[in-house]
């Protein structure tokens, strides 16, 4: 199979920041709520009042509305600081929908390498943590579907 | 809703389209199991409608409306060919996706970076302040 640019392979963003890897990972974590552009990215869009990573494996990153509800964007899957914190992703939608987005940070001189790596989408049955990504939209779209364009 | 019926086109996506409703798009058009059987079977090739009712237990009818999703999402295409309509995948259908997933990320990062540079400006902004 070739893989024809219709692939969505791992999708990486890389920006180096002004800071050290520690103060780069707190800032990008515990101050989510303070930069995360949550007007245009999120659930309630307007009506959003803040978003939260709850910092251990397991935590989950927490939208809350100004009605006081929240919507769960993902669950922390490695908290590693201050190298590398990584989460299922799912803003709007059942974790089973869920893909997955790993974070990385490493020194740049005296600034910091952030790498964002956002991928699930091509996983097969029988890998680990294939079970709920097993036969779902992005699963099919996203890999399967572009081997079929590629044929 | 008459956007509803707007092909996903990447200038579609990135006008209309935000954080929810690219998940929404797809998600509605995979999230039927006959639909993943109607794309299943234009992996192997273009087909016109009719062959695709037959390779799908529902009706007619039904069948159309999934095509619609299908076409809505951008995911197919078709051609009229005589009186006949037949669909294809569109290798173009990923694109608009991708490349609004991009710029997702990128606006978040641009925001992230804005505010560790704001940080570090405070900090420094500290250290004048009270030197050591």
């Amino acid at each position: 199979m070739t893989k024809s640019r219709t692939t969505l392979a791992p999708l990486r963003k890389v920006v180096t920041v002004p800071a050290t890897p520690q103060r780069a990972f707190e800032l990008f974590t515990a101050e989510m709520g303070a930069w995360w552009p949550l007007r245009t990215h999120s659930v309630g869009k307007d009506a959003a009042a803040g978003v939260a990573m709850e910092s251990r494996v397991g935590g989950r990153i927490v939208e809350t509305l100004a009605d006081g509800s929240t919507s769960i964007w993902g669950t922390l899957t490695a908290w590693e600081p201050p190298h590398r914190v990584a989460f299922t992703w799912h803003p709007g939608h059942e974790e089973r929908h869920a893909t997955d987005v790993e974070v990385l940070f490493s020194p740049a001189g005296d600034q910091t390498r952030v790498e964002l790596v956002h991928t699930g989408w091509e996983r097969h049955p029988g890998t680990e943590g294939a079970r709920r990504e097993y036969d779902t939209g992005w699963d099919f779209v996203l890999g399967k579907y572009a081997e079929g364009v590629a044929g | 809703m008459d956007e509803r019926d707007t092909p996903l086109t990447s200038g579609f996506v990135s006008d209309s389209l935000r954080f929810v409703e690219t998940y929404e798009v797809v998600l509605e058009a995979l999230g039927d199991p006959t639909r993943r059987r109607i794309l299943h079977r234009l992996r192997a090739g273009p087909a016109p409608v009719n062959e695709l009712a037959a390779a799908v237990p529902v009706s007619r009818p039904a069948v159309s409306q999934h095509l619609r999703v299908l076409h809505r999402s951008g995911l197919v295409r078709y051609e009229e060919v005589g009186t006949r309509n037949v669909y294809r995948l569109d290798p173009s259908g990923i694109e608009p996706l991708r490349g609004w997933l991009d710029d997702f990320w990128q606006t978040a990062l641009d925001s992230y970076a804005e505010h560790v540079r704001r940080d570090a400006e405070r900090a420094g902004q500290r250290q004048e302040e009270d030197p050591r």
